[in-house]
């Protein structure tokens, strides 16, 4: 796609924004009708494609800076290729976040337009002035980043990075402003004593935008986004490793599908946490969301997210078993005794601990902290080792034992209020059911990959990698890896929007349309297979129509990739 | 492939060893499933962790397989959605219509859509008459218009003029207060107090304050930092006065001694 092209998707896009801004000012327009998804799932759709696109052009850039520096830093130019090519296709999915985007808008002004005027109302400086200044802004830095790469070479190198850095905080600062009527609709603006409608007619823009669930929305999804574009970058490489017909592209992409899942599980390990702290606040700002969500409505999506992130580590294990395979030497690989012994006592001495101290108390952290040190503490002292495989194998028998605790539930009911004897736990074993117990899984879960990526380490430094002679069962790791996190992201996302019951705006704007109530998972199941699919097949298009020329132009000067360094 | 029977063995031994002691331990059948579930999971992993490098395969081959794998997840995610127990949004549509009804009647749109529906009905009312009065003569057309033809205006005498408690009861289900709150052997989690007994305690305009104000009484061994705004302060919005009394007139006959209701504490 030419720049004039991307320019005038861009172009839409605002076209669309300021449209769409004018057009709610127009009192009057009747709703229209969706044929066959109805309204709200139209709405749905768009906007989760939107998000997708989104959060890969957010996230991506990210690392790629950094990927970027390293190679720089390194004077490696694999890095500064995968910097490249992920920039490619962010280039091209750029285009397709700004006319999903300016899509969402008019399909959200079509079926809501009363919702939408009302919030545009609400936040009418930052429709119409902040987000399309700092989408201007990013346009432009983005182009200017990808289109300087190879005139901004050796000793200009630097100030590319600097451009790439200045890229990524206005990304930061665009998804952070946009979070602002995103979590207002869920938790908006209150105080004690004074209703919600009262309050908000005398509250500022800052009020409404640093609402309860807004900090910890921006940083879930900037976590997220950063793990949504490293398994993407891992998608890429799968891709490309089974298109490769020489050797030395099969090791590149080998190493890319690495560093895609390197990045990608690195962020992941965060995202329970952060997903905790957002729940959190949204149960602190009104304790009945958390029922609805733990507990009755949406219980058993819960049950399909412990499901799907018990499954994202268990493969993002795999990949790492299927890479030492073929590291020659591997077998000399030894760890300490306390490693293994924490991972097994992890999950039952936190339940214990939680159950005593609930999180946030700062106790919690008196148990966990010595805990999680003490393979390094003891290790030091009793030099008592077993082997590598050991290690990683006890790790899966404890990320199934984490996925059991994190997916028994209190009960097969789909509400508490349907719960029956027959269909729950008993009362001895509640336990399992609670947080103390789902908290303990999630850390078991997230110790385990970090004990398996330092066994990893000592694999690459004392013995050797043979790059592209992975496993070519690995490359479907990656890909599962891709399409479970796009899945989950669509599940999670609809548990957020849902979490708004029969509310557009959380207790304030109520939806009087038929479509005001909560859909069953597997009714939802099918729409966020079918998001994900149209995306992955959108995504699978940018990676062939990027990255299958760079081939044919391998010898051409200007595009081929130059060592960092390289002047 | 010693190794693999190997395994298997392994992993039934452990899956009915835990399908056993759950069962010794009166765990429900489908506990006890989901427990030899997880140890076929063990085993598929332990299964996976050994088996042979996959060949290699490029292009038409590589596309194929690549359109099965998507296939397969695609299949598998939502069948497994499917099977978990599904929440039945009919058990919500009624209960929302009934707390969004006066919410509806009370905006623009609202009071437009009564005036059409108000005008809709009285020109069938007229249309009836008037072929009452055509049909058969006008003291029989004063007789059905006295008692209430298909086309007479809706009551205008609802519940809460006649039965308070149903109406109270009715809210504790709309409200879904069964969430938190035990009452009558049915629902509560432990977040609220059990309420039996909470007429011992409070009267009507004790629990109406309780609802529109929830700090200002918290139950004995209900005062941690964190319990405190564990019951939402938002029923003053969501709910009409009206619709609290009722509530608070249904809570206040609830005297069963037997249940150790907490006791409240007045605190504003």
């Amino acid at each position: 796609m030419k720049t004039w092209q991307r320019s005038l998707l861009a172009s839409c896009a605002l076209l669309a924004l300021f449209g769409g801004a004018a057009f709610a000012q127009a009192p009057g327009a009747p709703p229209v009708e969706f044929p066959y998804t109805g309204n709200r799932t139209a709405v749905w759709i768009v906007a989760q494609l939107h998000i997708l696109f989104a959060a890969f052009i957010l996230g991506a850039p990210i690392f790629v800076v950094i990927s970027e520096w390293l190679g720089y830093r390194k004077q490696d130019p694999r890095y500064d290729r995968l910097a490249k090519e992920v920039m490619k296709v962010t280039v091209i999915l750029y285009s397709m976040t700004a006319l999903t985007g300016g899509l969402f808008i008019f399909v959200l002004l079509a079926t809501y337009p009363q919702f939408t005027t009302w919030l545009i109302n609400h936040f009418f400086l930052l429709f119409a002035v902040i987000y399309p200044l700092l989408f201007i802004g990013e346009t432009i830095l983005l182009y200017m980043y990808f289109y300087s790469w190879d005139a901004w070479k050796g000793d200009k190198k630097a100030r590319h990075i600097a451009l790439g850095v200045v890229l990524n905080l206005i990304g930061t600062i665009t998804l952070f402003v946009i979070d602002g009527p995103t979590s207002f609709m869920n938790t908006p603006v209150k105080a004690e004593g004074i209703s919600p409608a009262e309050f908000l007619a005398t509250a500022t823009l800052w009020d409404k935008i640093y609402n309860y669930s807004w900090m910890p929305m921006n940083l879930h999804r900037l976590v997220g986004n950063v793990t949504f574009g490293g398994f993407i970058t891992g998608l890429v490489a799968a891709y490309m490793y089974m298109a490769a017909k020489k050797e030395d592209e099969r090791a590149y992409y080998d190493w890319m599908g690495f560093v895609g899942n390197l990045i990608g599980v690195g962020a992941l390990l965060f995202l329970p946490f952060m997903g905790y702290l957002l729940a959190y606040e949204l149960c602190d700002y009104d304790a009945s969301i958390c029922p609805y969500m733990m507990a009755d409505q949406l219980s058993m999506f819960f049950e399909m997210q412990g499901a799907m992130v018990g499954l994202i580590f268990l493969a993002s294990n795999y990949y790492i078993w299927l890479s030492m395979k073929r590291i020659e030497g591997v077998e000399r690989v030894r760890m300490t005794i306390f490693a293994p012994i924490v991972m097994v006592a992890l999950p039952f001495v936190m339940t214990w601990g939680w159950t005593m101290f609930p999180v946030p108390d700062p106790k919690s952290l008196a148990i966990l902290v010595p805990l999680a040190l003490l393979p390094v503490v003891l290790g030091r002292f009793i030099p008592i080792t077993v082997s590598s495989r050991t290690v990683i194998k006890i790790g899966f028998l404890m990320v199934v034992i984490g996925d059991a605790i994190w997916l028994t539930p209190h009960g097969f009911v789909p509400t508490g209020a349907k719960l029956v004897a027959d269909l729950e736990l008993p009362s001895d074993w509640n336990f399992l059911a609670l947080m103390p117990a789902k908290n303990s899984a999630a850390f078991t879960l997230v110790f385990v990959t970090v004990v398996n990526y330092i066994i990893y380490n000592r694999a690459i430094s004392q013995g050797t990698i043979v790059w592209g002679k992975i496993d070519f069962a690995s490359q479907f790791v990656l890909v599962f890896l891709a399409f479970s996190a796009i899945w989950t992201m669509g599940l999670m996302g609809a548990v957020r929007s849902l979490l708004r019951k029969y509310f557009h705006t959380y207790n304030l704007l109520p939806d009087f349309t038929p479509e005001s109530f909560t859909p069953t998972l597997s009714y939802s199941a099918w729409w966020i297979t079918a998001i994900t699919v149209a995306f992955y097949v959108v995504v699978s298009f940018a990676i062939f129509v990027t990255l299958r020329p760079t081939e044919a132009k391998a010898h051409a000067p200007g595009g081929s990739p130059a060592p960092a360094g390289a002047k | 492939m010693g190794n693999v029977i190997k395994k298997i063995v392994v992993g039934l031994i452990v899956g009915g060893a835990l399908f056993g002691i759950t069962k010794a331990l009166d765990f429900p059948t489908v506990f006890q499933l989901m427990f030899v579930a997880y140890a076929l999971l063990g085993t598929a992993v332990f299964l996976l962790l050994d088996a042979p490098s996959l060949k290699p395969v490029g292009g038409v081959k590589a596309v194929g397989a690549l359109v099965v794998f998507y296939v397969v997840l695609c299949v598998v995610y939502i069948a497994g959605a499917s099977l978990w127990p599904q929440y039945d949004p009919e058990d919500e549509k009624g209960k929302i219509e009934k707390i969004l009804k006066p919410k509806r009647a009370a905006t623009e749109q609202g009071k437009a859509e009564e005036l059409i529906a108000r005008a809709k009905a009285l020109d069938e009312q007229a249309k009836a008459l008037a072929a009452r009065i055509k049909a058969l003569g006008g003291d029989q057309a004063s007789g059905a218009q006295a008692s209430g033809g298909p086309g007479a205006p809706p009551s205008t005498t609802g519940a809460a003029g006649g039965d308070i408690l149903k109406v109270g009861e009715d809210q504790w289900q709309l409200q879904e207060c069964y969430n938190c709150h035990k009452l009558r052997g049915e629902g509560g989690k432990k977040r609220g107090p059990e309420l039996d007994n909470i007429g011992s305690y409070m009267t009507v305009e004790d629990i109406k304050e309780k609802i529109l104000d929830p700090r200002s009484w918290m139950a004995d061994g209900f005062e941690k930092e964190y319990e405190k705004k564990k019951m939402p302060d938002k029923y003053k919005d969501l709910m009409e006065e009206k619709d609290v009394i009722a509530l608070a007139s249904w809570l206040v006959t609830f005297k069963n001694t037997s249940v150790n209701t907490p006791k409240p504490i007045k605190k504003k």
